[in-house]
């Protein structure tokens, strides 16, 4: 047995391999396949299916309601995004800049929101945004600065804050390791050819960190657009995400097939959205290769 | 044409934290040199070098770049360019953008970059190379990319921080005339920091001989190499011999009793050590030589003579390292150039005549 391991490494790889893909195979591919067919199923009365084949379910998708829902899902997804690289980027940047020792209690500090469960934590957003018993309405009203409650719970404001304030480290992680792989003394290359501040950020930091920042960003972008827990406590209600709309059809609605063909939808599109950003990462790889 | 000072340094100190790296440190550069910081690591050559470039500010003393006091003018407002360790080329530019990154940022008009490009690439033997990215090209050519995009803006001074340290011993040779002579073409003044005490003695001009923030030796590399003023700088250039022996008399003429009562001559003796004191005595390899018993030997008042027995022979190509064992109980080792490979002169255990000019041995404190 040794020997033939020894002998053959195809085969060793494969057995490294097997636990995982074994596991993906049952417990991911098979379910993914499962949601496709369903998608193009009839529903049964009390959810399930019903094994007769149809296309209405992709048609309906694109009906007005749930296409408006999808734009405004992808509108929270892009405005989360783009906080989270405005907030995490400096933050990120800041972290590389401090000695060893400070940067790992840093990113631990950054860390320690996954301690706790991510319902729990978007309650406790709850608990300070609530139009008349928040937090911070409440507040603000007794000290006096406001006199009416401002408008902070059940709009996109705060599905985007819940939503930044969630994926906020995920986008930090990746821009602070490509800013800590910037070789320092780059910027001092281009300080010493005279370059201002500005300049050094402009054309060395920025383009060089960008990597991170296409990393970051897919990794905030793609679970917000499909987020349902934040838009389901946080909108109120009333502000809905797609992700909403598809647990309702499983849960509520019990139209399996079509919470199954908007579901692949998503990740159709989110597909494509990985594939650009392959795409672009690869391209700039052969153009230093070029 | 006057010599005008190219850098200058005056009591200049820096102090990260508690540690001291340079030690009220006083430099004078004149335009056109070839001048090397030469020391071990964290002697502080490093720390002068971004001084000068205005990476760090000096904790106290004063800093003059081409007769202009710097004070704490940041880098980009400095005339003096940088060659980086490892070169730090920018991996998202091409070989151009490299080269043309510092007049880019003067606002140079493009014609003019383009002109300029091309000029500094051939300086450096790379026309062609101006598509590429620095990671397609060899450590050798990286370098002269890094060369380039220094020196197209005519800088008043290039400091170098170890540029040859990545590359191959060969490469490493050559690059060491190359830049040489790329200096004495361009006419800048070169501050060159490194480790390496052939590198050092192979290009420059003057050398500073740094250890622990402060200069040990400043001079010629002949001087640095044949007259050493302390034990560090004897020990830490080439190869030498140390041998105890305690200070006769200084004048007249010095005079050091070797252990088992050897007297001999010595020419110089470090100031400050008095007559019956314990010193060093210091003698390169090769100034030592070797006489059979039956060989005629100089003599008189300025030649030294031991007697010895040959203990061990290495041979290294050009040469052939003689370990012997001298009769008082202190060891030598002699580099003896091999003229005649077919001869081999000596045995182990054989006896032998060490001997030496006096003008070739120096004397330190312990």
């Amino acid at each position: 047995m040794e020997q033939t391991l020894r002998r053959n490494p195809a085969l060793r790889a494969w057995l490294l391999i097997a636990p995982a893909g074994l596991f993906l195979l049952i417990f991911f591919i098979l379910p993914l396949f499962i949601v496709i067919i369903y998608g193009f199923l009839e529903r049964g009365t009390y959810g399930g299916v019903v094994w007769q084949f149809t296309a209405e379910n992709f048609s309906r998708v694109f009906d007005s309601l749930y296409f408006s829902t999808f734009l405004r899902s992808l509108y929270i997804a892009v405005l989360t995004t783009l906080f989270c690289i405005l907030v995490g980027y400096p933050l990120a940047y800041f972290m590389t800049s401090r000695p060893p020792r400070q940067r790992n209690l840093l990113l631990l500090l950054l860390m320690i929101p996954f301690w706790t469960n991510f319902l729990i934590r978007t309650y406790a957003w709850l608990t300070l945004l609530r139009t008349n018993t928040g937090l911070i309405n409440v507040t603000l009203m007794n000290l006096g600065i406001i006199k009416e409650p401002l408008p902070l719970f059940g709009n996109d404001f705060a599905i985007v804050l819940g939503l930044v304030y969630g994926w906020l480290p995920v986008a930090v992680l990746p821009m602070y390791a490509s800013l800590d792989r910037l070789d320092r003394s780059l910027v001092e290359a281009a300080r010493d050819l005279y370059a201002s501040g500005g300049q050094v950020f402009r054309r060395v930091i920025w383009p060089l960190s960008l990597p991170g920042v296409v990393a970051g960003s897919m990794l905030v972008f793609i679970p917000s657009l499909g987020a349902f827990v934040t838009p389901a406590i946080l909108g109120g209600g009333k502000s809905l995400m797609i992700g909403n709309v598809i647990s309702n059809q499983f849960l509520a609605a019990h139209d399996w097939p079509f919470g199954s063909a908007l579901s692949t939808l998503m990740m159709v599109i989110m597909l494509f959205a990985t594939l650009l950003y392959f795409r672009s990462t690869a391209l700039k790889a052969k153009e230093e290769r070029a | 044409m006057p010599n005008t000072i190219a850098v200058e340094l005056r009591d200049v100190v820096k102090a990260f934290g508690s540690v001291v790296a340079v030690d009220n440190l006083s430099l004078s550069i004149p335009d056109g040199e070839f001048f090397s910081l030469l020391g071990p690591s964290g002697c502080g050559k490093t720390t002068t070098l971004r001084m000068i470039a205005g990476f760090e500010m000096p904790t106290s003393g004063e800093i003059d770049i081409a007769g202009e006091a710097q004070g704490y003018r940041p880098a980009h407002r400095r005339p003096v360019n940088t060659v980086f360790q490892h070169y730090a080329l920018f991996p998202h530019m091409t070989v151009y953008d490299n080269v043309a990154f510092g007049l880019h940022m003067q606002k140079v008009d493009k014609s003019a970059i383009a002109r300029r490009v091309a000029e500094s690439l051939d300086l450096v033997q790379l026309n062609g190379m101006d598509k590429r990215r620095p990671k397609q090209l060899s450590g050798g050519q990286q370098q002269r990319v890094a060369l380039a995009r220094a020196l197209i803006n005519r800088p008043k001074v290039l400091l170098l921080d170890e540029p040859l340290g990545a590359l191959d011993l060969k490469l490493r040779k050559e690059m060491q005339v190359e830049l040489k002579t790329l200096q004495q073409e361009v006419g800048i003044t070169f501050i060159y920091v490194t480790h390496d005490q052939e590198e050092a003695l192979t290009m420059s001009d003057r050398i500073a001989v740094m250890d622990q923030g402060r200069v040990q030796q400043l001079g010629v590399p002949e001087d640095i190499y044949e007259r050493p003023v302390s034990r560090f700088v004897a020990d830490f250039i080439g190869e030498t011999n140390f041998l105890h022996c305690m200070v006769m008399q200084t004048a007249p003429r010095g005079e050091v009793e070797l252990a088992g009562g050897i007297r001999v001559p010595v020419l110089w003796i470090r100031e400050g050590i008095s007559p019956g004191s314990q010193a060093l005595l210091s003698l390169r390899p090769e100034k030592i030589n070797l006489f059979e018993l039956s060989d005629t030997y100089p003599t008189g008042p300025d030649s030294a003579v031991v007697h010895g027995h040959v203990e061990r022979l290495v041979y290294v190509g050009t040469d052939t390292h003689h370990t012997i064992k001298l009769d008082n109980g202190a060891t030598v080792i002699a580099r003896v150039q091999n003229f005649h490979v077919e001869e081999e002169p000596w045995e182990i255990g054989e006896e032998v005549i060490v001997q030496w000019d006096a003008a070739h041995a120096r004397v330190f404190r312990e």
